[in-house]
């Protein structure tokens, strides 16, 4: 339950890199629903959407991702879940 | 003018002729409507992320639509949902927009595992020496 393995290790100064969009860096501002490619690499093993938190995503970008896998898995591109 | 795009998952139990009869028949409610039918994109049967029904693959179809005024897939959408042989559809308006270029077109069968890229490797080691 709640460990405490969430990167931050016992140093008090611990340096963490500074995330970036990477749909802002290679200035893009739509997904397709289909380019299923670019999508998996925003889901988990499990299919499940990965978080902002982890993947750096800006929330204008998110937001664009999320639509897209959600249309891609009405269409059964991508799966709901998987284990 | 307006982009839009229907994507159609067909049964795949049809043959490919009765899918291409289904999607005429979606072109022709479409055009009726005033929508111009762009383009056609066939992508043949796919492997299904999920089963549908029971079911694990499924045809699918793209139509690239354009039209002024409105969505003209009133009919057509209508048509799909009561439809047995349409597992699943998805009508939306393209915006225009920066897209990141699908370098690889999805492939029509993509569960044959990683599609073996064409590796041509000159063999320099066996370069004559004369």
């Amino acid at each position: 339950m709640a460990g405490g393995a969430r990167g931050s290790g016992k140093k008090k100064f611990f340096f963490r890199r500074r995330k970036v969009c990477r749909m802002c860096a290679d200035k893009l501002d739509t997904v397709d629903y289909k380019d299923i490619r670019f999508l998996q690499q925003y889901l988990v093993e499990r299919s499940k959407i990965l978080p902002r938190r982890i993947s750096g995503t800006c929330a204008k970008h998110q937001r664009v991702i999320q639509q897209a896998i959600k249309r891609a898995r009405h269409l059964a591109l991508l799966p709901y879940t998987s284990d | 003018m307006r982009k839009y795009e229907l994507m159609f998952v067909a049964d795949p139990r049809l043959s490919d002729e009765e899918v291409v009869g289904l999607s005429q028949d979606f072109q022709k409610m479409i055009t009726d409507e005033g929508g111009i039918i762009a383009k056609e994109e066939s992508w043949g049967k796919r492997k299904l992320a999920y089963p549908i029904n029971k079911l694990t693959e499924g045809h699918y179809v793209l139509l690239h639509v354009q039209s002024e005024g409105g969505s003209p897939f009133g009919m057509a959408r209508q048509r799909m949902q009561q439809s047995d042989n349409v597992l699943r559809y998805l009508t939306v308006r393209m915006d225009a927009g920066r897209l990141r270029e699908r370098a690889s077109r999805i492939p029509a069968i993509p569960d044959e595992g990683v599609a073996p890229e064409a590796v041509t490797q000159t063999d320099a080691d066996s370069k004559e020496d004369s």
